[in-house]
Order: C-alpha cells, then sequence, then structure tokens
C-alpha cells in the first residue's frame, strides 16, 4: 500500500505562552515537534505497512528547519520524505495549505492512502484533511479511531462519531484523519535514527509543484486575522474564615451574591 | 508562643509511618510553619526530655522519618520558596523552607514561576533576570519527586542522574536548622571548616558545638552510610545526610545548573545479565561527561513490567519490547547541541552491538513526550514492586520490601553482579534487579512469597553488606540508613567507629531526643 502521511511542526509543550503586547506565541526555548495527532496518523500507517507492506511518505510544508521533523517521522518508521518549502507558501491558511499538499502529492506519485492527525494541537481546526481530500477529489474519513480491515481496493475504519461510533469502508485512493484512541505511536529506534540520516529527502520549492501564485501563501488565503488577543481571566479569591457554621453562613451569602 | 503541638489520634495516623511500610509510635505531633516555631518546639521537648523525630513528606524507606516515642515534627508547612540569588556563575541560588516539595521546586524552576509574595526586592530583581535568562534546572532526581528538599538533605538524596551530577550535597550552599535544645545554627559553605578532626561549629546565640569528627574513611563510593565525616571538612556537609540526628534543618539554599540544550534518553534491551555489564563497562569507557544517567534492569524487573503492561490499565502506555529481551539499560544524554548527542547516540549504538544488543530494538527518546515515556519505564519498576509487595504482604504480614541501596567501587561491580545473582539462584528466591549500574549502586529487591523465603532474604542482605563492606563499599548509597540498615551500618564501620559517631552526636545533641533509631540502635548515646 502506498501511504502518505501529513505531518506539521508544532511547539513542545502543553502549556502555551502568549507575549501580552504582541498577542502571539512564545516559541523561544519551546523544542518544535511533530503534531502529537500526526504521529498516530504514523503509527496507524506503519501498523498498515506491517500488514500490508507497502510504503510510507512523510509530507510536510514548512519552513527549512521542519527537514529535522521529517527526519524524526522517517526514524519512527516512513521511508523517505517530502517537504515544501518556500517563501512563497508563508501565511496559508487552511484552504492554501491544503493545496499546497495536494500538488505536493503531485511530487510523491501515485498513492492509496493519506493519512493525517485529527487536527494540530496549535491551530486546532481540524480542516487540513478533509480539505485536502476535497483538493484530490478524493474521500475521506475524518476521526477515525480504529482501522479494522484494508486491502488494495479498500479500507473499514471505525469513525469516533458524537455519542458513538460508525463503521465506515471506503474505496481507495482515500484520505483518513486519525484520532488518539487509534494506537500509541512508538519511539525511534537507534536502527531508525541511523537510517533516516540518509533516507531520501526532496525539498521543493513553489516552481515545482502544479499551482498558482495566486492560489498558495497569504494571496491563497481567503482567511483573513483580523485581532489577536489573549483572554483575561479575572479570579478574586476570598477567603472564609471563623467557626464552621460562619464559614457556611459566609459561602451562602457569596452563592447568593453571584445569583446561582 | 501558643503550644502547637497536638495528641495523636485515628486522623494522624499516617504519621506514624513511611514508604518503607514500617510503623512507629508517637504521642504528640506538631506542624510548625517557620524556623522559629520550630526552634520554640524544640525548647519546650528539651525541656521536657521528649524524643524528637523529624518529618518532611515521608517518602523515604529506610524509616527515617518514622517516630520512636514523643513528637512528630512535621515539616510539610514549611512550604515556601524565601527567596532568590544571582551567583557570580550566572546561575541561581534560591532559599528554601525545608518543607518544599522537590516536583514543585523543580516545576517552578522549569515554568520560571514562583510565589513571590513576601520576597525582599533583591529577590524579585534576581527572578525577572531568571526569567529573562536562559533555562536552569535542579539537577537531584530522586525516583520519588514528591519528597521534601529538606527530607532530601537529610539523607544526602541522589537519584538516577547522579552519575553525571552527583548527590543533592553539592547543590546545597546554604542552611539553617536548629539544635535539640531550640538554639538556631546557620550555616555557608566555605565559611566553616574542621581543622583537621576538630570541628567547631558557632551558633546564633553565640554559643558554640565543639565535636570531634569520627576517624573512619568514607567509602570511595555513593555514599550516605552514618555521618560524612573527613579531616578539614565544611562543617555544612556534616549535616546533609545526617538523617534528622544531629539538627533539625528548617531552611536551604540550593543552586541550579544551566540546563543542557539537548536531553535525550535511549533505552536498550540484550539479551542477558553479562551482555548488559559489557555495554555499560563500553559505555564508561566511552562517556566524556555527556552521559547523566546508566540504569539497569534485570531479567526479574523486566517481567514485572511485562506483566504489568498487560494486566494493569495504569502500566498500558509503557513502551513494548521483545520477549527475548533479558535485561535493559537506560542511558540519558546531555549535550548542548543535537549534533554532539547524535554522534555520542552513534557511538553508543556500536558499543550496545559489540556487547551483543541491537540498535532495532533499542528506544531513543528526543521529544518531551517520548522522554517522559522512557522515565515512565524506569519509574513503573519500584512502582510495580511496591504493589507487589502489598498484595504478599495481605496474605503474610511479616513481610515487607527486602531493597539493598549498596554501592562498591568501580572494580568490583562485575564481582558484585554475579555475587548477587548466584545467592538468589542458590536459595531460589524471586527478585527484580534494577538500579544506578553507572555508579555501581543496584537495588537488589528480593521478593519473598512467605515467611520462609522472608527470612532467607533477611539472611541474603547481611551476608551481601558484609561483602560489600570487604570490598570498601557503603551500605546505603542514597537512601540513607534510618532505622532499617542500623546493623549494617556497624557492619560497615565496626563499633569503634560507631562509638565516634555516638559522641559527635552527644555533642549536638546531649539527651539523643532527635530522630531517635537513626543510624544508632536504641537511644543512640545511651
Amino acid at each position: 500500500m502506498r501511504m502518505t502521511v501529513c505531518v506539521k511542526q508544532v511547539l513542545s509543550t502543553g502549556e502555551v505562552r502568549m507575549d501580552p503586547v504582541t498577542n502571539t506565541m512564545i516559541r523561544e526555548g519551546r523544542q518544535s515537534v511533530i503534531n502529537p495527532f500526526d504521529l498516530h496518523a504514523l503509527e496507524a500507517a506503519i501498523l498498515l505497512k506491517e500488514r500490508l507492506g507497502g510504503e510510507i511518505t512523510a509530507l510536510s510544508m514548512g519552513i527549512p528547519t521542519v527537514e529535522a521533523l521529517l527526519r524524526d517521522a522517517i526514524a519512527r518508521g516512513a521511508d523517505r520524505a517530502v517537504l515544501l518549502s518556500d517563501r512563497a507558501f508563508a501565511g496559508a491558511d487552511t484552504l492554501a495549505t491544503s493545496r499546497t499538499l495536494a500538488a505536493g502529492m503531485g511530487l510523491i506519485g501515485g498513492f492509496d492512502l493519506i493519512l493525517c492527525g485529527k487536527m494540530a494541537v496549535d491551530g486546532d481546526t481540524a480542516q487540513i484533511g478533509p480539505e485536502l481530500a476535497e483538493a484530490l477529489d478524493i474521500p475521506h474519513v475524518a476521526d477515525v479511531c480504529e482501522i479494522l480491515t484494508a486491502n488494495e481496493y479498500s479500507i473499514q475504519v471505525r469513525q469516533a462519531a458524537g455519542y458513538g461510533f460508525c463503521t465506515l469502508e471506503v474505496a481507495l485512493p482515500a484520505l483518513i484523519t486519525v484520532t488518539r484512541e487509534a494506537n500509541r505511536p512508538r519511539m525511534p529506534s537507534l536502527a531508525g535514527i541511523r537510517r533516516s540520516r540518509t533516507a531520501p529527502l526532496r525539498l521543493a520549492d513553489s516552481g515545482e509543484l502544479a499551482l498558482e501564485p495566486c492560489r498558495m501563501g497569504l494571496n491563497g488565503s481567503p482567511t483573513r486575522v483580523v485581532k489577536t488577543f489573549v483572554p483575561v481571566r479575572e479570579r478574586v479569591c476570598r477567603p472564609v474564615e471563623g467557626s464552621p457554621s460562619r464559614q457556611a453562613a459566609a459561602l451562602l451569602d457569596m452563592v447568593k451574591e453571584v445569583g446561582i | 508562643m501558643n503550644d502547637i503541638r497536638k495528641p495523636m489520634s485515628e486522623e494522624y495516623a499516617q504519621y506514624l509511618r513511611d514508604e518503607s511500610q514500617k510503623t512507629g509510635t508517637a504521642s504528640l505531633i506538631a506542624f510548625p510553619k517557620t524556623t522559629e516555631e520550630t526552634a520554640a518546639l524544640l525548647a519546650l521537648c528539651n525541656q521536657e526530655r521528649l524524643p524528637v523525630t523529624v518529618q518532611g513528606a515521608r517518602t523515604g524507606i529506610a524509616a527515617g522519618c518514622v517516630p520512636a516515642g514523643g513528637l512528630i515534627l512535621n515539616l510539610s508547612r514549611m512550604n515556601r520558596v524565601l527567596g532568590c540569588r544571582r551567583l557570580e556563575s550566572g546561575s541561581f541560588a534560591f532559599r528554601v523552607q525545608a518543607g518544599v516539595i522537590l516536583s514543585e521546586f523543580a516545576g517552578a524552576v522549569e515554568s520560571k514561576r514562583f510565589s513571590i509574595s513576601g520576597w525582599d526586592e533583591d529577590s524579585v530583581d534576581a527572578c525577572r533576570m531568571l526569567m529573562k535568562g536562559g533555562d536552569f534546572f535542579f539537577s537531584p532526581d530522586p525516583t520519588e519527586r514528591s519528597a521534601t528538599l529538606g527530607g532530601m538533605a537529610a539523607c544526602n538524596a541522589s537519584g538516577a542522574r547522579s552519575y553525571k551530577y552527583g548527590s543533592v550535597r553539592p547543590y546545597i550552599v546554604a542552611l539553617r536548622a536548629v539544635l535539640a535544645d531550640g538554639r538556631p545554627l546557620s550555616l555557608r559553605r566555605g565559611a566553616c571548616f574542621a581543622q583537621g578532626r576538630r570541628l567547631n561549629v558557632s551558633l546564633d546565640d553565640g554559643g558554640c558545638i565543639e565535636a570531634t569528627l569520627p576517624s573512619y574513611r568514607m567509602p570511595d563510593t555513593k555514599n550516605t552510610s552514618g555521618y560524612y565525616a573527613s579531616p578539614d571538612m565544611d562543617a555544612i556537609d556534616l549535616l546533609i545526610g545526617s538523617d534528622g540526628t544531629l539538627a533539625v534543618i528548617t531552611e536551604l539554599e540550593v543552586t541550579l545548573l544551566p540546563q543542557p540544550g539537548c536531553i535525550w534518553g535511549m533505552l536498550a534491551f540484550l539479551p542477558g545479565r553479562e551482555e548488559a555489564l559489557d555495554y555499560v563497562l563500553r559505555l564508561r569507557a566511552m562517556d566524556e561527561g555527556a552521559l547523566a544517567s546508566i540504569e539497569y534492569f534485570d531479567a526479574g524487573a523486566l517481567e514485572i513490567l511485562r506483566r504489568q503492561r498487560t494486566g494493569n490499565a495504569v502500566f498500558a502506555s509503557l513502551p513494548e519490547f521483545s520477549e527475548s529481551a533479558g535485561a535493559a539499560v537506560y542511558t540519558e544524554l546531555h549535550c548542548e547541541e543535537a549534533k554532539e548527542a547524535l554522534a555520542l547516540l552513534g557511538r553508543a549504538g556500536e558499543a550496545l552491538e559489540a556487547a551483543g544488543g541491537r540498535e532495532e530494538e533499542t528506544l531513543v527518546a528526543r521529544t518531551r513526550s517520548d522522554l517522559l515515556a522512557l522515565q515512565f519505564f524506569r519509574h513503573a519498576i519500584p512502582e510495580s514492586v511496591n504493589l507487589l509487595i502489598a498484595q504478599r504482604k495481605k496474605e503474610c504480614a511479616v513481610i515487607t520490601k527486602l531493597s539493598t541501596d549498596m554501592a562498591v567501587p568501580d572494580r568490583h561491580l562485575a564481582h558484585m553482579m554475579e555475587y548477587y545473582h548466584d545467592a538468589l539462584d542458590r536459595e531460589g528466591l524471586q527478585s527484580a534487579v534494577w538500579g544506578h549500574i553507572g555508579d555501581n549502586h543496584l537495588h537488589i529487591n528480593i521478593l519473598p512469597r512467605n515467611a520462609a523465603e522472608y527470612d532467607k532474604g533477611r539472611a541474603l542482605y547481611t551476608l551481601w553488606a558484609k561483602e560489600v563492606c570487604r570490598l570498601s563499599g557503603a551500605v546505603s548509597a542514597e537512601h540513607a540508613v534510618g532505622k532499617l540498615k542500623v546493623d549494617y551500618l556497624e557492619i560497615m564501620y565496626g563499633k569503634a567507629h560507631i562509638d565516634e559517631m555516638r559522641a559527635l552526636k552527644k555533642a549536638f545533641d546531649p539527651l539523643c531526643l532527635l530522630g531517635r533509631g537513626n543510624i544508632f540502635a536504641g537511644r543512640g548515646a545511651m
């Protein structure tokens, strides 16, 4: 099975710190890693490859340093990687990004299955997977929490759907987005890291893509960020002291005060 | 001042024991919040001739904080970070109360977020500099991260990273403590030294303690067996590792180190013990200071993890490993740059293959989440053994954890590993062995299934202590002597040196009220 896994670079931190002046994320001192959901997509691809054979390509659009993350994807089990990197891609929203990735798929050649993480932990849009499928005009299933069966013609998956699950079968080529519940991503092996240093990685710029300049980067992005801000949460701590009955009475007053 | 001591009741039953599962007795308990309150409590107990046992978070496994009658002096509410100062080296030192929890302090350092209420202007300025500058970390890392810094000082705790960074001792640059009679003293590293074996320590009230240091030579290994003593030593080092027997440490000033730019972990699986030892010796030979830890897990430990992984949901996220693995070695690399770490990883891989391991089966953590997963693997073993022992204790009440804490000089590591395993095989005892093999310091955990096996295990412990002492090793390398290793300390130093330690204790605590049962059998100086 010929598979492509889309990966995105995100900051490694559970705690996003915002600059109160510029209202942008503070990236200094934070390690860049593969978006955690994308690791589940990669693991799903590796498990499929172990069952059916095939090849896995990791694909990303980003700045040149993303090469290190793509080599990390190879160390974890991908066979090769393609990095789409060009200043012309800068400022892309999800639509322009998915068009660029779709054009990037043209460099990879034929494919049977594209796997994306359910969403990225920084943007939280969950739009890239479905938009990429639409751009390539292939079917997709979002929020896949289990791959049940797969062969060269189709894949049967379980989709997390609100309060329950759907079992869906989709003809290949197709795209799926994968949730955290699907698997436990493996760690790179030392042998994998050694392999990743010399494994094929293609670096492609906008000139190599069959995509008009007005459909990529900021120019190709209908989304306009009008304003960003850090929400202010005001918390007031009022100690309640005294005997238990006094404390209970004070608490009751507070409850009434806030109108509960 | 009000007497803040409370009579013991069912409400405080948990304070009668620690992680060793040994239970003691006490008539009173107090939770002071300041050095002054501690001093007043100690003065009161001194007048009443009441024994006092100091407690932090009760995470120790040598029963050092299990009370032997009298008052439990629990310092867990002395949990404030008091201030900060920038050092000439560019690093920072923090003044903390003894009850500050390690994980909370380490977390505050990492996120650079401190509760600064009550800090002086200089401390606030220093903290601002810390926030603007690079990243720092507190290097001592005992497995139990809910330990208090005071407790760590009392037993000179270390942990996996001690291979590179040593124990907590060198990172304590000042401390405040209170004697058994309530008089406080302040010690700063570099300010008060012994003259040969004579030590004079000035007290805050102008008084002085005069003492003679024991004449033994401490082992050339990781060691926290009895008092730290050497000619011309710094006085602060005597209180560090003194197991709550000389004075009550109430405040410490600890230093940070610059955070390495790149921290990677590597978990290698090998066919068995001999291959693992070969790999470790190769790692040590190639290390130029970038290996922070070298940790070992034997077949018994791996088997327990395999069972936990499939049978206990808490451990389901443990990394998978081959059925054929008979030993594992975890190494942590602390480098400035990824390029340097990558080169080191390559050399470690060559050492591994030469020793009989396979790069294909070796896990490498280069991201924070992967590193946490490998650290979870490391910490899951003692956790699992504790669960297993607790389960067996239900079936046979006499069973407690039988875990060694001994270290030997480099040249005796191979012999000691054979010696341990030969004895375990001979007696047919189940065991799990893991620990700080880089420092020749393994925790041999005997897992008895009944009372007879428990007795056999205890006999082996004594046998091993004798062998370790014959090889100039230490009977306690990081957990301290507490109440559980008193007999082994006597094997290590002999009665004459124990008597020297008693005399030293008496100079600080003439009535032998502090930490009764720790280091010394009975009432200490009697």
